[in-house]
């Protein structure tokens, strides 16, 4: 089944983004993939597309260790910009840290859905996914 | 006919010595007699008595072996010739004689034996021992009466005074006057005239004189002489004058005395400071002096007339009197005075007329006729209301001293240094523990309570003081006759006559032994304080220091007394005697030890050393003395160095450990980031690997295999190395490095990007020529900071780095500055030095550059910092340890 969902990548670490794209593939989940390198450049896309639901991402895949602005940074700037949102965002923190200071610091942030430690399991994918078309009722 | 001349001879001798009529006789050879004259006969009471041819010793047994041997001698031809002598006869009695014995001769040259001559002149010797015995009664009389005998012969003009005379001249006995010379010892005026008339008179008309006059004698004593003279006439011619003289001077003065007491007595019943009353023998006055009319203020007039006891007596007085005279007599008052010849003296008081009191003393005695009648009696008084009040005043003013030397324990003295007589005050006794007056006091007195030990002392002290004519204070001890030791001081004043010698002495002595006790006590308390003490006076003048401050600050006792204390501790406030001193010591409390800032002291030898002080007032009798408790805080001070070193040593070991920590953190962020990133790719290249399901697939996954495996192999390089830059961290890898030398070897590597963007480098090591450093690390540091700058330079401006060196407070600094792009340090600058952190978005951005330079700054204790503005520069600052 391929879903309608737009995914959004934000790593800056391309053998990650190979592997999520490949595996989003051939699970056949969806084909609406953006990825962005570090944070800036993910803001930038969203900033540029405000009303264009279409493009917007229905879920980000957000890596915290990035160059220029990582994911922290990215969420808080995602959190001034939330209001403007005409679109329901559902945002995965996916780190190769198990530090725990990133992990309490994720889950205080009320607009991470999850904590994901890398690598991301097929099943996890799968279920992330599933559950978001199911609850869309897509 | 030889031998009948001789015969004749010697028969016509005796026969010329049997008719002498002096005592003689002839003896032969052997002392028998061969002729004696009648006298010898009668001479010697031989009348009627055989003598001729008998020896003479025979007749006179009790001739003496001397007389004997001086007959031998003349039976040699000697000639003894004695004047008088006595002889003791055998029947005892004494018979005067003198003799003249020589030897009578045969032929010329030969003896035949001896003459005597003998005379008895016991009869005029019995006289003329008659004569002077009664010559002897005479002087003897004489002199006892001073009664001397004269006599002038006016024909030879001489003079002859009996020895009595002579002794009342003054003059020796063989002194021998002439009349006007006589005339001269008399006193000139009134008495020379007297005798010269009476002289006069005598001598012409023969009257007998009898005068009492005055003499000067030869010794110039006046004295008075009674000289009796009478003439003596020859057919109407005074041819000698004589008479008698005698010394009467003891009876003329003794009644010239009386005269005057009478004059006086006569005075003084006059006078009006005495008051006479008597009585005749009824007890009815007499008598009432003008001394009593002022004492009492009733005229003479009010009172004679009057019976005893009178108007001015308070009865129960004279009750008193009444009553001890009966119980001394037995007997009635006046009658007992009479028949003991006693007088009564006491004080009365009288009632003046006006009704005042007033206070005499009165004498009363019986008055007796020349029989031993009671014909009155005499009252003598005098008013003592002034001496009574002076006495009484006397009296209450010992009493006040008396107490107040009991209160201090203070004693007064005197003593006259000419006759040793000692006086002391009541309460000298008593500390002496001896009762009042109990004995004789002497300088041995005093002497004998000194102890044992302490005598020499003050027999040079008294010597010294009275050699000085001054007597400084002296303590001492002194031991009471029960064994108790007391300490004393004495003060004295030394008094001097006229000439300068001493003559008294006066002072006090004080009982210290409490003061001394409690003296003591303090010292006692001074010695077992901790700390050094040191009391000091107003002025800030060392009174007293206990053994510990000696131990301090080396000095003796002696040294520091009277001293001013800055000599030990030369800030202090009070050692300053400044207005700071007064307010301490007016408004101070008692501080605690360590309270207030800490000084210095210093020692004797000059070295300082670390005090900490603490003082407080004492109140005392001589005014406001301050104690200051003195602690060495150099053990301390040493042991707070200590600390503070251990404790410096502590804060850079736990710096390290927080560096250490900030490392495990750095590695722990690292293992958890740059290394399970890789390791969660490969995992997931692996899972598609097995997936793969053809070989241009699995090629391609080989490929990110390899891009993974040498991300890997960078960052575990880059641990390696920072690991490393971690066990490098030793002081020998430091060498003293240039920094102008590393930054030609920086421009050199770098040489070929400068040229590709014309980078403007200057730098300036004047500050800071070099650094001691591990040279590989400088160079790295170098490299990095240098190539950053070139790698982020701006788009637009060509690049310029300044590369300077320095010291700012105290640390030596590098700075590396240029114009690029900057950093966007609120959003990055936590994560500026970490790993694998970039912040650009350029191709060569590994984020390795800064993590490593922060390692080999802070290997060596050092830190990095750095300021930025985006599109304007960034500044690097290290800061060496």
């Amino acid at each position: 089944m391929n879903s309608s969902i737009n995914v959004c990548i934000v790593d800056d670490d391309d053998i990650y983004r190979f592997t999520m794209i490949k595996t989003l593939r051939s699970l056949k989940l969806t084909n609406k993939i953006k990825v962005f390198s570090d944070g800036e450049e993910a803001l930038d896309f969203m900033l540029d597309n405000l009303h264009n639901d279409k493009e917007l991402p229905d879920v980000i895949f957000l890596d915290i260790d990035m160059p220029i602005m990582d994911g922290f940074e990215f969420m808080e700037e995602y959190v001034k910009l939330k209001p403007k949102l005409g679109k329901k965002i559902t945002i995965y923190m996916v780190s190769s840290s198990v530090d725990p200071v990133d992990i309490d610091r994720a889950k205080k942030i009320s607009e991470i859905t999850d904590y994901i430690i890398k690598p991301i399991t097929q099943d996890q994918l799968t279920y992330i996914i599933q559950e978001f078309v199911g609850d869309g009722g897509i | 006919m030889y031998k009948n001349a001789s015969e004749l001879r010697e028969q016509y001798n005796k026969i010329f010595i049997e008719q002498a009529p002096t005592a003689i006789a002839m003896l032969d050879k052997d002392m028998r007699y061969i002729a004696v004259s009648q006298r010898w006969i009668r001479d010697y009471k031989m009348e009627g008595k055989e003598i001729i041819g008998r020896s003479h010793y025979d007749i006179f047994p009790e001739i003496g072996e001397q007389w004997k041997l001086n007959h031998q001698k003349c039976l040699n031809g000697a000639i003894d010739i004695c004047e008088e002598a006595p002889f003791k006869r055998a029947d005892g009695t004494i018979q005067w004689i003198y003799w003249d014995v020589r030897p009578w001769y045969v032929a010329e040259g030969e003896i035949g034996g001896l003459l005597m001559h003998t005379g008895d002149i016991t009869p005029q010797k019995e006289r003329e021992k008659e004569r002077n015995r009664m010559l002897d009664i005479l002087d003897k009389t004489s002199e006892v009466a001073r009664l001397g005998i004269w006599e002038v012969d006016l024909k030879t003009n001489g003079v002859y005074w009996s020895p009595v005379v002579c002794e009342i001249h003054g003059v020796t006995e063989n002194f021998r006057p002439s009349l006007s010379t006589a005339l001269n010892f008399y006193k000139e005026g009134a008495s020379r005239n007297v005798m010269q008339k009476s002289l006069e008179k005598a001598i012409t008309l023969g009257l007998p004189y009898d005068v009492e006059v005055e003499l000067v004698t030869a010794k110039g004593k006046t004295i008075w002489v009674r000289t009796v003279g009478n003439g003596e006439f020859e057919e109407g011619e005074c041819v000698r004058l004589y008479g008698i003289f005698q010394d009467i001077s003891h009876r003329k003065f003794s009644e010239m005395a009386l005269n005057k007491a009478n004059a006086e007595i006569k005075a003084i019943f006059n006078s009006k400071t005495i008051a006479i009353i008597t009585t005749n023998d009824k007890g009815v006055i007499n008598h009432f002096n003008y001394g009593a009319e002022y004492l009492l203020g009733y005229s003479a007039s009010e009172i004679i007339g009057t019976k005893v006891p009178s108007v001015f007596t308070l009865m129960e007085e004279v009750e008193r009197f009444r009553k001890d005279m009966s119980q001394k007599y037995g007997m009635d008052p006046l009658k007992g005075l009479a028949e003991n010849n006693d007088f009564d003296i006491r004080e009365w008081t009288y009632i003046r007329k006006d009704g005042t009191k007033i206070t005499v003393q009165v004498t009363i005695s019986a008055i007796k006729n020349a029989d031993g009648e009671i014909i009155g009696s005499l009252s003598v008084a005098s008013d003592i209301t002034a001496t009574k009040k002076a006495e009484n005043e006397l009296l209450r003013k010992n009493q006040v001293l008396n107490f107040a030397e009991r209160l201090t324990m203070i004693g007064n003295w005197q003593w006259n240094t000419i006759t040793d007589q000692v006086s002391w005050s009541a309460n000298l006794y008593k500390i002496f523990g001896l009762d009042a007056g109990q004995q004789e006091l002497t300088y041995d007195t005093y002497f004998s309570f000194v102890h044992p030990e302490d005598k020499e002392l003050v027999t040079n002290h008294v010597q010294m003081a009275i050699k000085e004519k001054s007597f400084p204070d002296l303590i001492h001890r002194i031991q009471l006759r029960d064994g108790t030791v007391k300490n004393i001081q004495l003060l004295a004043e030394i008094m001097t006559n006229d000439i300068g010698e001493v003559i008294e002495l006066i002072g006090s002595c004080q009982d210290i032994t409490e003061q001394r006790m409690a003296e003591k006590k303090f010292r006692g308390l001074l010695e077992s304080a901790p700390d050094a003490m040191v009391i000091t006076d107003e002025q800030g003048r060392i009174n007293m220091i206990n053994r510990q401050a000696e131990k301090l600050f080396g000095y003796s006792v002696q040294e520091l007394t009277g001293k001013p204390m800055a000599k030990l501790i030369p800030d202090d406030v009070i050692a300053a005697n400044s207005e700071d001193s007064k307010a301490f010591l007016f408004n101070s409390q008692i501080g605690e030890l360590g309270e207030g800032k800490e000084l210095v002291g210093i020692k004797k030898s000059g070295r300082p050393i670390p005090i900490q002080i603490s003082r407080s007032p004492l109140k005392t009798e001589e005014g406001v003395l301050v104690s200051t408790a003195i602690r060495d805080i150099s053990a301390q001070k040493a042991s707070e160095r200590k600390i503070l070193e251990a404790k410096e040593s502590l804060e850079i070991f736990s710096k390290k450990l927080v560096t250490k920590n900030k490392q495990l953190a750095d590695f722990n962020q690292i293992t958890s980031h740059n290394l399970r990133a890789p390791v969660s790719n490969l995992n997931s290249l692996l899972g598609f690997y097995k997936h793969a399901q053809s070989d241009g697939e699995r090629n391609d996954l080989f490929q990110k295999f390899e891009t993974v495996i040498n991300h890997l192999t960078l960052t575990l390089n880059t641990l390696v190395e920072a690991l490393n830059i971690k066990k490098d961290n030793e002081v020998d890898t430091l060498e003293e490095i240039e920094f102008n030398s590393v930054m030609v070897k920086t421009q050199e590597i770098l040489s070929g990007e400068i040229m590709r963007t014309g980078a403007v480098i200057e730098s300036d090591f004047t500050k800071l020529p070099k650094i001691a450093y591990n040279k590989i690390y400088l160079e790295s540091i170098f490299l990095n900071l240098v190539g950053n700058a070139l790698k982020y330079r701006s788009t637009v401006r060509v690049p310029k780095i300044y590369v300077t060196s320095g010291i700012a407070n105290g640390k030596k600094y590098l700075k590396v500055s240029d114009n690029g792009q900057g950093i966007n340090l609120k959003r990055h600058g936590h994560k500026l030095f970490g790993l694998n952190k970039v912040f650009h978005r350029h191709p060569d951005a590994k984020g390795i550059g800064l993590f490593l330079t922060k390692m080999q700054v802070e290997a060596y204790g050092g830190s990095i910092s750095a300021k930025s503005e985006v599109n304007v520069g960034t500044t690097f600052n290290i800061n060496f340890n």
